[in-house]
C-alpha cells in the first residue's frame, strides 16, 4: 500500500465494497432464487481487495492486452464475482437482478462471454492450469500481466490441480498467484470429514511454492499480502485465505447447508438487515 | 492411385523428416509455423519425439512447454495461453489427449472456444501390441460431439504437413488424428493442398463410392484397385475433415453412385459412418455399409492383423462393395 497515512481510510473503502458484494451477492442470488451463498459470502473481502486494491484493469476495455488476469476456479461463487464485475463497472449493476434469468449472461457459474470473465469456470480443478497458461502467455509474448486464480478448498480434491500445482513451480511462473479460499465446507459436509486437505500449507510449500497464510476476513492482511507479491522471486506464490463459509449471514455461516440453498423472500431480508448491522 | 511424389529426390526437407509418418509430420510443419509466426508455441505431454518437436525445443526453447505425463494440466495450459493471444499446439496420444483431459478439452477448450489446436498421436489400433489401453478408437465420436470443434483424421504424412499448416488461419479449436510408430502408406502428393472440410475425391467412379479417412484411405484404393480388375467402378473420397463435414461431397456421391461405404480406424458407434448416415438418413437416404471396429476392444497383436480380425482391411471394404453392387 504505497502511502500510508491514508492506509485505514484505503482499507475502510475497501471494506465497504466487501459490503457491498455480500449485499449484491445476496440480491443476485435472490433474483435466482436459489444458489451457492456460502462460497460467495466467503470470497468477498478477498474480491474487494483484488478489484479495487490489485488488479490492473480497464473495465471500459475488458479486452485490454495487458490487463492483470484473474480466474474464479470455484466458479460456483459466480454471485460475487458478478457482484464485483459490476461495481468495477464491467457492466450495469441492473444485469445483478438477472442472475440465472433466461438468456442473461450471469449464470450459477462465470461465463468468458460476460465482460470482465477471463475463462468459463464451473468444473471444478480446471482455473490453475489456465493460469498457468496466461502467465506463459505473459512470458513468451514479453507483457508484465499478473494473474491471479482462486481456487475453493474442496475442488483442491481434484487431482488436476496438483498437475498444475507442480508445472507452476517447474516453469518459475513468479507472476502466478493462486488463493485458497479456505472455508473449511464443501457441498456435502466439513472438508476434514469429507476428504481432509491438511498439511495444506506444508503440502503446497513442499511442491515449491512460496506460501503464506492470511485471514481472508482482515482486509489489512489481505491487502498486505496482495501488496508482497511476488511472495518469493522466481516461484509461484500460494495465498492460504482462512475464510469462513457464509461469511456475514449468521444462519449460514460454517455450514454446508447453505453452500447451496433456496434464498426466499425472508431469508434475503435477515441476510440484508445483518449486513446492516456489519456496516 | 496418384502420383504421391515420393520418389522425388527434389521433394522438400520435411518429406525424409517426416518418414511417411503423420505423428512426425505435424511436429514439423509445428516447427515450421513457429518459424513464421512468434504466436506459435506447443505444448507437449511427454512427447518431444512422438511428435518429432525436438527441433523446435532446440530452435526456441520457450515455445516448447512439455508438462509431461499431465494431460490435464496441459489442455488447461493451452486455453490460458489461447486467451492471451497464443497459437497452442498440443500434443499427446490420441487416446490420452482426448479421454484423459475431456473435461477440459469440453470446458477450456471448446466451450470457451479457444484457439488450441491438438494433435493425437497414434491413433486407431496403431499401437496394436499395447493392448486397448494403448488404443484411441473412440476419439472421433468424442470430438464430433463437441460445437465449435473442428476435427481433422489426416491419411498420411503428407496431409498432416498439410492439414496442420492450414491449421495457420483457422480460428477456434481443431483436433487433428494422427498416426503411430509406423510408416503409413502415402496416398496423397507431396504437394497436395488442404482445404479444413473439403473432401478429396481420390478416384472416380459410378457403382458406389468408399468415403474413408485415415490410414483406411490406403485400404479403400487397394480394394477400389480389386473391384476395377472385377468390373465394379468405386469412387473414394478421402473424408479427412470430420466436422465439418463435407455435404456435398456426401450428398453427390449418394446421387451418383449406387450407395456408401463408409472405413474408418474406429468404432463404428459415432465416427465418420455416423457423421454420414446422420446426413443421409435427413438429405438422401442411401443404402450403406459400415466398415469399423465393432462394439468391443481389440485384442493385441500386431496393427495389419488386429485391422484384418475385425473386418478393417481391404478384403471388407471390397465385400461390402460388392454386397451393395450385386
Amino acid at each position: 500500500m504505497p502511502d500510508k497515512s491514508n492506509r485505514e481510510a484505503v482499507l475502510d473503502q475497501l471494506r465497504e465494497e466487501a459490503l457491498k458484494i455480500r449485499r449484491n451477492s445476496w440480491r443476485a442470488l435472490h433474483a435466482a432464487g436459489i444458489g451457492h451463498v456460502g462460497g460467495a459470502l466467503s470470497a468477498a473481502d478477498l474480491l474487494a481487495a483484488l478489484y479495487f486494491h490489485f488488479l490492473r484493469l480497464r473495465p471500459e476495455e475488458p479486452g485490454w492486452a495487458d490487463r492483470d488476469r484473474f480466474v474464479l476456479s470455484k466458479g460456483h461463487g459466480n454471485a460475487a464475482l458478478a457482484a464485483v464485475l459490476a461495481q468495477a463497472g464491467f457492466f450495469d449493476d441492473s444485469r445483478l437482478d438477472e442472475f440465472y434469468a433466461y438468456e442473461s449472461l450471469l449464470g450459477m457459474h462465470p461465463d468468458i462471454k460476460c465482460e470482465g470473465v477471463e475463462m468459463s469456470t464451473g468444473g471444478l480443478g480446471h482455473g490453475l492450469s489456465i493460469g498457468i497458461g496466461m502467465a506463459l502467455g505473459a512470458r513468451l509474448q514479453k507483457k508484465n500481466f499478473r494473474t491471479i486464480v482462486m481456487i475453493g478448498d474442496g475442488e483442491l480434491q481434484e487431482g488436476s490441480n496438483w498437475e498444475a500445482a507442480m508445472a507452476a513451480v517447474h516453469l518459475s511462473l513468479s507472476s502466478l498467484t493462486a488463493i485458497i479460499d479456505y472455508n473449511k465446507v464443501q457441498q456435502s459436509g466439513h472438508i476434514h470429514e469429507m476428504m481432509g486437505l491438511e498439511p495444506l500449507a506444508d503440502k503446497w510449500r513442499a511442491f515449491g511454492w512460496a506460501v503464506r497464510e492470511i485471514d481472508g476476513h482482515e482486509m489489512g492482511e489481505i491487502a498486505d499480502v496482495l501488496d508482497a507479491l511476488p511472495l518469493e522471486a522466481d516461484k509461484p506464490s500460494l495465498v492460504i485465505a482462512h475464510t469462513v463459509k457464509g461469511k456475514g449471514a449468521s444462519f449460514a455461516e460454517d455450514t454446508y447447508l447453505w453452500h447451496n440453498n433456496v434464498v426466499t423472500d425472508e431469508v434475503y431480508e435477515k441476510a440484508l438487515a445483518e449486513l446492516e448491522w456489519q456496516a | 492411385m496418384n502420383d504421391t511424389g515420393n520418389g522425388n529426390s527434389d521433394a522438400p526437407e520435411w518429406v525424409s523428416l517426416a518418414a511417411n509418418q503423420s505423428r512426425l509430420s505435424f511436429g514439423l510443419a509445428v516447427t515450421e509455423l513457429a518459424e513464421r509466426d512468434d504466436r506459435v508455441v506447443a505444448v507437449g505431454s511427454d512427447t518431444l519425439d512422438l511428435i518429432g518437436l525436438r527441433t523446435l525445443q532446440e530452435r526456441h526453447p520457450g515455445r516448447m512447454i512439455d508438462v509431461g505425463i499431465a494431460e490435464q494440466n496441459a489442455m488447461g495450459i493451452a486455453s490460458g495461453l489461447a486467451t492471451t493471444g497464443m497459437h497452442p499446439y498440443l500434443c499427446g496420444y490420441a487416446p490420452f489427449i482426448t479421454a484423459r483431459s475431456m473435461e477440459q478439452l469440453r470446458n477450456d477448450v471448446a466451450y470457451a472456444n479457444q484457439r488450441v489446436v491438438i494433435g493425437g498421436a497414434c491413433s486407431g489400433i496403431s499401437l496394436g501390441v499395447s493392448g486397448g489401453t494403448h488404443h484411441a478408437i473412440e476419439d472421433i465420436a468424442l470430438m464430433r460431439c463437441l460445437p465449435n470443434m473442428t476435427a481433422i483424421v489426416v491419411a498420411d504424412a503428407h496431409q498432416g504437413w498439410h492439414a496442420t499448416l492450414a491449421t495457420q488461419d483457422h480460428d477456434g479449436p481443431v483436433y487433428i488424428r494422427l498416426g503411430g510408430r509406423a510408416v503409413e502408406t502415402p496416398v496423397t502428393p507431396i504437394d497436395a493442398t488442404f482445404k479444413i472440410g473439403k473432401a478429396d475425391v481420390m478416384r472416380d467412379g459410378r457403382d458406389v463410392t468408399v468415403i474413408a479417412c485415415g490410414c483406411l484411405v490406403a485400404e479403400a484404393l487397394t480394394a477400389a484397385e480389386t473391384l476395377s480388375e472385377k468390373g465394379v467402378d468405386v469412387r473414394v473420397i478421402n473424408m479427412h475433415t470430420i466436422k465439418p463435414l463435407d455435404r456435398e461431397a456426401v450428398l453427390a456421391a449418394a446421387a451418383e453412385t449406387g450407395g456408401i461405404v463408409t472405413a474408418e480406424e474406429h468404432h463404428l458407434t459415432g465416427g465418420l459412418g455416423g457423421a454420414v448416415a446422420e446426413l443421409l438418413a435427413e438429405e438422401h437416404p442411401t443404402r450403406m455399409r459400415f466398415v469399423g471396429m465393432p462394439d468391443e476392444y481389440a485384442i493385441v497383436g500386431p496393427t495389419d492383423k488386429i485391422r484384418d480380425r475385425y473386418g478393417m482391411s481391404a478384403r471388407h471394404i471390397v465385400a461390402a462393395c460388392e454386397s451393395l453392387v450385386g
